[in-house]
């Protein structure tokens, strides 16, 4: 107790105190310590000069540069779209042909399209455009309202029975669950409609088929089309081709048939932008040729 | 251990017991329609079996007064069983979510086997269970020994770790079924934090009742940080908890500051949270540890003050680097950024201190793996406040923030720093606490420390570069100015990393799992012949005051 | 000044008062503005609640730990604003007891989220999200889809929220277990009560495509169809939004 050592190791002398065998040498604080503090100390009162830091009362400090977070924002990004309108300005303007015509602007449409699209569609239509049960795949040549970029942009901006006042609206009908058709029917319209798509499938009842093909032309064809090929004026899909939405198996099938369907795309037009609609429009229309 | 307590000690266990008792009677029934019951009924049963305990050892001879004359250790000893136990629980559930994320199919369908819910177990678990544990066991032994005045009674201690360890289950038990308030670190609900404030009251008040028996005039550094850590988390926990339940027989509540004033108040306890619980803390016990393992006296006295002071002063104002950029209004920020930057001195004096204090011993640290995992753990401190500090400055937190980069350096902190440290110190003192020569293997010591230096290295260079690719990800834009990447193009990049993070989790537990082994076999060998240290007991005389020696 | 502390570092109490004192500062500073400084939360008279059932979703959110991976806070920078929308402002999060800000994204951030996606996406998301999306690394969360609300302690959800600062009127809080019944069920009588006390521009759905159920995910859902969308002082364009006054 109280007494004080010179440490040999470090030729600095104790405190004098020792707690359970544990003593301390009384080095001072090297110089580099304090500077590095005085750099850290100045380096922030710069900043609190410069920048809002202090409050008082009912304000803050605004600081010299009177720099302002949300206010740099809406800078930088209206500065990006600055940059960017030299190709986006001209996408908003030309017509769909004539951006197609144009590599350079394609290029971009490509560049942008592929993470706008991954961001907000490819929830629900998958990473590469191809859909999943229930959402339709983008990349097929068979579309519900049309396949023109036009016809895409449209839907966008309005959705299929979405909240917008303008939406499409498709709804195929519950004939099971209605009431409109019998169990014996349905199943005799599904035949119908496997065999239009799969007309070698082995398990089809011929006669089924045929009764299915009359029941068809009575309570399908006025959406469907009398051959099936799908109507894009209502958004009825093609049946006679190898996509489906739901599925084409008979079980598949005979659900939509006996629930009926109404496919739900949001409306887009207070999320994307016009030109960010047009760009999508135009990708996926790419997406397709890519793809052939 | 019943027969450790004198007569009117196991009465008021039992009188304490009763009354905890009652009140899970109360919350069982009043919360049988809620996780709120449950909890009753973890409460009620573990009364129950506290009374039986208390009730089979009620007639045990009373202790003799020559226990007065050596530590009362045993509290210490149990914390570091807990301790371990918490460990192996934290980092095994850890390292379960970590392959969750690589592998998400590697679930079942239920509800408490989920993400969000084991989540919170493994940080709980980990700081609250482990570091909690090791930090109450280990400030027992400190303060003791460097006050020179035995705890003040034998209940006071096995309250605060019996109290301290029902938080903890409560908390986890919680986590799985749900019941979470979704602060960071302050999960648990509001009657789980209510308990939370009794049994740490009654901590700071044992705290202090041993410093006002203590036989040295001066208060040891390691002292001043376990005291910090106490007080200033009771602070922050009951300022970030205060809440409104919805009724007394359910769990939820809601806080009662919102949006802003509320995210500001979360995260100046959870900066907080890690500034005193598994900063100060853990200073407090490497204050200790380190000299004393290594042999040498500390390397400034001066340098401690500096670094204590600057660490507990500016701390406090870091918080608001968790919110840059947000809706927090820019001058918090500012602040924040400002006393981050300048924590780094201190922080670094601390670490400095920490290693020079080994000059003189560099050859222990070589041939010893206790203190190398001491020597780690100094440096790991040093390198995860100098990656705060400049994680906090608002650009490069701009690419940061939200991304693995911050798991990254959590992990520094926490691997590097918390659980080194502790692993440390938990080797140096089961020898002396069970009056062993050693530990019971030297060479498992020495495996564990190679595994969970490796698991550290591999976990944070995995974080860090999955980190940095998905803040680059997420703002690199193609030559047409517009974003390059969609979110989920970032998430499939993580994977190899997710991948290679649970790997070295799995190191950094295996070595935790093979040190718990190492020190229940030490502790079932056979003791040694009492080599008891002279400094070794507690004194009755008064000490002699030195006066301060002038500056060199 | 080392002194000093040679003789604060001998007394208990007076250690533990400077640090008490030394600690609280910085807290005192940086929090207790947030409450004067009016600036700090915008202004936003169209403002409304959560409905009892968005309330119930908000809370399984919390119970389930989403927060854990995904923020609600889009932060003040371009590629932010450019991916998931206008920046979140203070006001938005003002009911939020607590904020559900978060502080990592695992996944996207959800501030924005209203009305992207529809409730049939929404409930074969949480089934199973791989079912939608491949690459997703979140868990499932099937049970929600069949498991009931509890409804009887929704008036003391919202009468614990009046009393920490939500203006909910005596009116919504006796009759929470109804409205949550009525948002979920666009054709029972219940129905109109909803839109009567929280605004005609209130979702009324059968969220989970299950109108005479009433499921924690018909909870969920309407509660992520409201996110960003309780009042729209954030939604005009970023590059235009002005700075405040
Ligand atoms: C919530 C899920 C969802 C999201 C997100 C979504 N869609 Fe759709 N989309 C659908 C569904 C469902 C349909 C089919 C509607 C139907 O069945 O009638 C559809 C249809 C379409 C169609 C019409 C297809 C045709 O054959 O005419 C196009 C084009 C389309 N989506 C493009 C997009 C683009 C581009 C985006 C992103 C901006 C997007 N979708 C986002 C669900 C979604
Ligand atoms: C009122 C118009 C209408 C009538 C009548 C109608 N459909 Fe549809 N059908 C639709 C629409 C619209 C869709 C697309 C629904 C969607 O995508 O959500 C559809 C979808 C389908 C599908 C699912 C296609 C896929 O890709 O999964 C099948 C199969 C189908 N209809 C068959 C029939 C049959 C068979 C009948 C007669 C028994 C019939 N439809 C009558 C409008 C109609
Ligand atoms: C393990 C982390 C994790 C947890 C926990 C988690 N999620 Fe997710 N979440 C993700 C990931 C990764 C994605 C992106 C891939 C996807 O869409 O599934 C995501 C996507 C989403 C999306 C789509 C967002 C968008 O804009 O595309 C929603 C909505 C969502 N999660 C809601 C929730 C809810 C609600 C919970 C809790 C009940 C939750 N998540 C829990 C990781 C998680
Ligand atoms: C000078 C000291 C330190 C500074 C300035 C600092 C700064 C930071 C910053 C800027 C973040 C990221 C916040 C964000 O973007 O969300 C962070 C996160 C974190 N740090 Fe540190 N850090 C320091 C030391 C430590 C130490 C020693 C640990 C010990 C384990 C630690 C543990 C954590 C944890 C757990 C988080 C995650 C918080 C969360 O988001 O949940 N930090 N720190
Ligand atoms: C076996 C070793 C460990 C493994 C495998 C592990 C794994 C993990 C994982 C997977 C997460 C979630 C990260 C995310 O959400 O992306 C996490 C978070 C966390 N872990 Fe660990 N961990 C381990 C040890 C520890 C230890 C010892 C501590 C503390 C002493 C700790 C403290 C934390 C904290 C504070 C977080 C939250 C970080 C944040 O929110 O930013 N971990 N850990
Ligand atoms: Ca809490
Ligand atoms: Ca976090
Ligand atoms: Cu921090």
């Amino acid at each position: 107790m109280g007494h004080f050592e010179r440490d040999p190791h470090t030729g600095h002398m104790t405190t004098g105190h020792e707690w359970n065998g544990i003593t301390e040498l009384n080095t001072p604080v090297p110089k580099v310590i304090w500077l590095f503090l005085a750099c850290t100390v100045i380096f922030a009162i710069g900043y609190w000069i410069l920048m809002p830091t202090w409050p008082i009362g009912r304000t803050y400090t605004k600081g010299l540069l009177g720099d302002d977070v949300r206010h740099d924002v809406a800078q930088s990004v209206k500065q990006a779209a600055l940059d960017r309108s030299v190709w986006s300005a001209r996408i908003e303007k030309e017509s769909f042909a004539d951006i197609q015509k144009d590599p350079r602007l394609m290029d971009a449409v490509r560049e942008t399209g592929r993470a706008l699209f991954g961001d907000n569609c490819a929830a629900c239509h998958g990473r590469n455009a191809q859909g999943g049960k229930g959402f339709p795949n983008l990349t097929t040549s068979s579309w519900l309202w049309g396949g023109t970029p036009e016809a895409i942009f449209q839907t966008l901006t309005v959705g299929i029975n979405s909240a917008h006042p303008d939406t499409r609206t498709s709804q195929m009908p519950a004939f099971g669950k209605d009431g409109m058709l019998p169990r014996a029917d349905i199943d005799k319209v599904v035949a119908f409609v496997r065999s239009l798509s799969q007309p070698n499938a082995k398990d089809l009842d011929p006669t089924k088929v045929a009764a299915g093909k009359e029941l068809f032309a009575a309570n399908c064809a006025s959406c469907h089309g009398e051959n099936a090929t799908g109507n894009t004026e209502m958004g009825a899909p093609n049946l006679t081709d190898a996509f489906w939405i739901y599925g084409g198996d008979a079980q598949s099938i005979e659900t939509t048939l006996w629930n009926g369907r109404q496919g739900h795309m949001p409306t887009w037009e207070n999320r994307l932008s016009e030109l960010d609609r047009k760009i999508l429009a135009l990708y996926l229309v790419d997406l397709r040729k890519a793809d052939k | 251990m019943i027969a450790q307590l004198t007569k009117s000690e196991r009465q008021s266990a039992l009188v304490i017991l009763l009354a905890l008792a009652v009140v899970g009677l109360a919350m069982a029934a009043g919360g049988r329609h809620d996780p709120f019951g449950v909890h009753g009924a973890i409460v009620l049963l573990a009364a129950i079996l506290g009374i039986f305990g208390v009730i089979s050892g009620y007639y045990a001879p009373e202790p003799s007064p020559d226990r007065l004359d050596s530590y009362y250790d045993s509290p210490t000893k149990f914390g570091i069983i807990v301790a371990m136990v918490w460990a192996v629980i934290g980092m095994a559930v850890g390292d379960w979510v970590a392959w969750l994320l690589a592998y998400p199919e590697w679930t079942f369908d239920a509800a408490w086997a989920s993400f969000g819910r084991l989540r919170p177990v493994h940080t709980s678990g980990v700081i609250f269970g482990f570091g909690g544990n090791a930090l109450i066991a280990t400030s027992f032994y400190v303060m003791q020994r460097t006050t020179r005045a035995r705890l003040p009674d034998q209940l006071t201690p096995w309250f605060v770790l019996f109290g301290y360890n029902l938080f903890c289950i409560i908390a986890a038990t919680g986590y799985l079924m749900g019941v979470t308030q979704s602060r960071e670190y302050a999960e648990p609900e509001w009657y789980a934090d209510i308990w939370l404030v009794i049994v740490w009251v009654t901590y700071f008040i044992l705290y202090m009742r041993v410093l006002a028996r203590r036989q040295e005039p001066h208060i040891y550094v390691a002292n001043w940080y376990y005291l910090a850590f106490i007080l200033v988390v009771a602070m922050l926990h009951i300022v970030n908890n205060l809440a409104m339940p919805i009724s007394w027989g359910s769990a939820k509540s809601y806080s009662l500051f919102s949006g802003v004033q509320d995210a500001m108040t979360q995260w100046w306890y959870g900066h907080n949270a890690v500034a005193f619980f598994l900063t100060s803390g853990f200073l407090g016990m490497m204050y200790y540890y380190m000299p004393k393992r290594a042999g040498r006296p500390i390397y400034s006295y001066r340098m401690s003050i500096i670094s204590f002071w600057g660490i507990t002063f500016f701390y406090m104002w870091a918080g608001s680097h968790h919110l840059h950029y947000t809706a927090l209004p820019q001058w918090v920020q500012s602040l924040g950024m400002t006393f981050s930057v300048m924590l780094l001195v201190p922080s670094w004096v601390s670490a400095g201190n920490a290693l020079m204090t080994l000059n003189g011993a560099w050859h222990k640290v070589r041939d010893d793996a206790t203190l190398r995992f001491m020597m780690v753990a100094a440096v790991f401190y040093g390198l995860t406040t100098f990656e705060g500090s400049f994680m906090a400055i608002r650009p490069v937190n701009s690419l940061s923030h939200y991304t693995d980069w911050t798991i990254g350096h959590v992990h520094a902190g926490a691997l590097g720093w918390v659980a080194m440290i502790t692993f440390g110190a938990i080797y140096a003192s089961v020898p002396w606490l069970w009056k062993r020569e050693s530990m019971y293997s030297a060479k498992l010591v020495e495996v564990h420390f190679w595994l969970a230096l490796a698991g550290t290295v591999i976990y944070v260079f995995a974080m860090w570069n999955s980190g940095i690719i998905q803040g680059l990800m997420w703002r690199t834009y193609n030559e047409s100015g517009t974003l390059a990447y969609s979110f989920v193009d970032s998430l499939v990049a993580m994977h190899p990393y997710y991948i290679a993070r649970a790997v070295g989790g799995a190191f950094f537990l295996l070595g935790a799992i093979i040190g718990f082994y190492n020190i229940l076999m030490t502790i079932r060998s056979a003791p040694s012949v009492e080599t008891q240290n002279a400094a070794d007991f507690p004194v009755t005389g008064p000490a002699a005051a030195p006066a301060l020696q002038p500056g060199e | 000044m080392f002194g000093f502390h040679y003789r604060l570092e001998s007394k208990s109490i007076g250690l533990v008062l400077a640090i008490v004192g030394v600690a609280s500062i910085g807290g005192i500073v940086e929090i207790a503005p947030l409450f004067t400084i009016h600036q700090t939360v915008e202004a936003a008279p169209n403002m409304r609640v959560y409905t009892p059932l968005e309330l119930a979703g908000r809370n399984i959110y919390i119970r389930e730990g989403c927060y854990a991976c995904h923020s609600q806070m889009i932060r003040t920078l371009r590629d932010e604003v450019e991916r998931y929308g206008p920046y979140s402002l203070a006001v938005e999060s003002k009911y939020d007891h607590p904020h559900l800000w978060g502080s990592k994204r695992t996944g996207p951030d959800l501030a924005r989220l209203g009305e992207k996606y529809s409730d049939e996406w929404h409930v074969a998301h949480m089934i199973n999200p791989r079912a939608v999306v491949p690459e997703s690394v979140m868990p499932a969360y099937a049970w929600l889809a069949r498991t009931e609300l509890r409804t009887d302690d929704l008036g003391d959800h919202l009468n614990a929220e009046r009393r920490v600062g939500v203006p909910y009127t005596d009116d919504m809080i006796a009759n929470a277990t109804a409205d949550a019944y009525g948002q979920a069920a666009p054709d029972s009588p219940a129905a109109d009560g909803v839109t009567k006390r929280y605004g005609k521009a209130t979702t009324v759905r059968a969220f989970d495509g299950k109108p005479n159920e009433l499921t924690e995910m018909d909870a969920l859902v309407a509660y992520l169809q409201i996110l960003g969308r309780l009042t729209d002082a954030a939604h005009k364009p970023v590059a235009t939004a002005e700075k405040q006054p």
